[in-house]
């Protein structure tokens, strides 16, 4: 019981908690689950049967396995460069990298249709880049990779970077100094303290990348079974006026999206509990 | 393995952090680097490590020249000051790192890596520890492990940056002894930083002692505090007290008093700082010949001994002395009285370029 009443005089010697605690389960709410709880609550409307029939319909099916897979490729491409474009901007000094730093951010803040307009022109059959490929980019699968990666980089970029940038140079210095080389001090010692940021990058850039709709529009080519993504999908039922097909599909992505980031989190809580748990305190 | 240092010398920038550093050491010697920060201590234990390049010079170890090789080719151990470990690794991977990392033909078996990484626990105490993360330890713990980390490669030369710097009085004390014991056992080379005098003279064979990138003074901890070659090594070995005034015919005149000089019998005149270590300032309640007046300003009593800062209204400085307690019992003073003090002994510096 003491331990109890400490605990509670602990939590709330503070002030303040009662109210900003109650705000943030108000802004949450009013923000976040309300919305989606929208999305669910129509998608009611339907028995279960005719749920099922929508959302595994073979076109819809096909939209998730194009959207997962292209995002999944993408998120992929965005850990590997992502993290060494971290590394070269925290590790080296050059002309221009202030810019170079800037224009990581700059899919952020660019109108994501902009984004898909000028990756179509390059990648068509007869853009700069894409004549000089003897198969096509836009229009395919590969176009939409290309527009998730595009999106997704700065997530991976800016959650690595901070984390390289605390990284003490001593941890380097005595791995040198037991006779480790420098791929080994790479492997062992510097990539390991990453994997969270990494992990987290990926997080990000495969949300992101899983309700991209923008990008995707212009490259993808939008044939159902082929370059339809769901995004795209749901739209089309909207515009159709089936608005309890639409939010049938999205309440899938919705809480595809959820167990996903749900898995990502605990895996996180893993890594964070190994390197920290107390043995007995 | 001895070490030898020939003309080091390096810049950072603009600013010449070691000017033509020389410096031989005897195979398994405990070598102290002291001085304050910015006097390149550091720097230059770091390029001994080869972890950081240097402009001119040489180093040998065992007379084979290493400036050339890298930190990992040196075969040396190095000891942090934040210790360094590797937070995602247990204490056992820490100090299991440099002997898994070897090379296959070098690389122990997996048996003897085990009973290598046990006895070096063991050793620094820590065997239960093994499977706990650096997070869990506290920092002289940590330290230990990474004493155990450097030692697991079996390294000829031990090279420990501030080993002790992040630790508290207590911690700092118990390795301090454990060090020297390792180093009376195990007789590896060994040359540690720090900018602790009591550090240096408690665990060191000889002390270098470092100021803006020269050596002032080597030698024994009782050479160095005895006989300090400079007013530099005087002041920084411990408190000192400083009587500024004219050296006449071998007698330093302070204010209302004089100090006779020994070994200086030169003619002429100049101005001088006598050097006078607390616990050489005399106290006494009655005026003698050849004393002079100054008041009690505090008094602190640390343990057995108690430190009394006066003030002489001759030349309006201010002095530290240090007493035993007993004689302080004995002396009966209190904040405030007048008192009659004279130097026991008085060092004098006489500046090189006194003829100009």
């Amino acid at each position: 019981m003491a331990s109890l009443t400490a605990k509670k005089q602990k939590a709330f010697r503070l002030p303040g908690f009662k109210l900003s605690f109650g705000f943030t389960i108000f802004y949450v709410s009013l923000l976040i689950l309300l919305p989606l709880s929208m999305i669910l609550l129509h998608s009611l409307q339907l028995t279960w049967g005719e749920f099922w029939t929508i959302i595994s319909d073979p076109r819809a099916v096909a939209s998730y396995k194009l959207t997962i897979g292209a995002s999944l490729v993408a998120a992929l491409i965005n850990v590997v460069f992502g993290t060494i474009i971290a590394w070269v901007l925290v590790r080296y000094t050059f002309p221009l990298k202030s810019l170079m730093d800037g224009l990581v951010d700059l899919p952020f803040a660019l109108p994501t249709a902009v984004a898909g307009i000028a990756l179509t022109a390059l990648y068509a059959p007869n853009g700069w880049i894409g004549q000089f490929f003897d198969f096509k980019i836009a229009f395919t699968p590969l176009g939409i990779m290309i527009a998730l990666t595009f999106i997704g980089l700065p997530f991976v970029v800016r959650t690595v970077q901070p984390v390289l940038e605390s990284f003490r140079i001593e941890e380097e210095e005595a791995s040198a100094s037991l006779g480790a080389n420098r791929m080994q001090t790479i492997r062992h010692v510097i990539f390991p303290t990453l994997i969270p940021a990494i992990l987290t990058g990926f997080t990000l850039a495969f949300a992101r990348a899983l309700g991209e709709y923008g990008s995707v529009v212009f490259i993808a080519g939008n044939m159902p079974m082929k370059t339809e993504i769901t995004p795209l999908f749901i739209m089309t039922k909207l515009e159709q006026y089936d608005y309890v097909g639409a939010t049938a599909i999205a309440s899938v992505m919705l809480i595809g999206s959820f167990f996903f980031l749900l898995t990502m989190n605990i895996i996180q809580w893993l890594i964070q509990r190994k390197y920290t748990k107390r043995v007995g305190a | 393995m001895s070490i030898e240092l020939r003309e080091i010398d390096k810049h950072f920038g603009q600013y010449h952090a070691l000017q033509k550093i020389s410096l031989s050491i005897q195979p398994g010697e405990l070598v102290a680097l002291l001085g304050p920060s910015g006097s390149g201590k550091t720097s230059l234990l770091r390029i001994i490590a080869g972890l950081e390049t240097l402009d001119e010079g040489t180093i040998l170890f065992d007379q084979k020249e290493v400036v050339h090789l890298s930190a990992k080719e040196r075969n040396i151990g190095f000891v942090f000051q934040h210790y360094a470990l590797f937070n995602h690794m247990t204490v056992f991977d820490n100090v299991a790192y440099g002997l898994k990392v070897r090379p296959k033909k070098l690389r122990p078996s997996k048996k003897e890596i085990e009973d290598k990484v046990i006895e070096l626990l063991s050793l620094v105490k820590l065997e239960h520890f093994a499977k706990r993360y650096p997070s869990q330890l506290s920092g002289g713990q940590r330290q230990r492990v990474a004493l155990a980390r450097a030692l697991a490669v079996e390294p000829k030369v031990l090279l420990l940056d501030e080993p002790f710097g992040a630790l508290d009085a207590k911690v700092r004390k118990d390795l301090r002894r454990w060090l020297r014991k390792l180093h009376n056992d195990y007789h590896i080379t060994s040359i540690f930083v720090t900018h602790d005098q009591e550090e240096a003279l408690d665990v060191a064979d000889r002390i270098v002692i470092m100021n803006e990138g020269r050596i002032e003074q080597i030698g024994s901890p009782v050479e160095v505090y005895e006989n300090p070659a400079s007013p530099f090594v005087y002041d920084f070995l411990g408190n000192v007290n400083l009587f500024k005034g004219r050296l006449r015919k071998g007698e330093l005149i302070n204010g209302d008093f004089s100090f006779k000089v020994p070994g200086s019998n030169l003619d002429s005149e100049q101005e001088t700082v006598g050097y006078v270590r607390p616990h050489d300032v005399a106290i006494e309640k009655e005026v003698r010949p050849n004393t002079v007046k100054a008041t009690v300003l505090h008094i602190h009593p640390i343990g057995a001994t108690i430190h009394i800062e006066l003030h002489r209204p001759d030349t309006n400085d201010y002095l530290e002395a240090e007493i035993t307690k007993e004689f302080f019992t004995q002396l009966a003073i209190e904040k405030g009285d007048t008192v009659y003090i004279h130097p026991k002994q008085l060092k004098v510096f006489v500046p090189e370029d006194f003829s100009i």
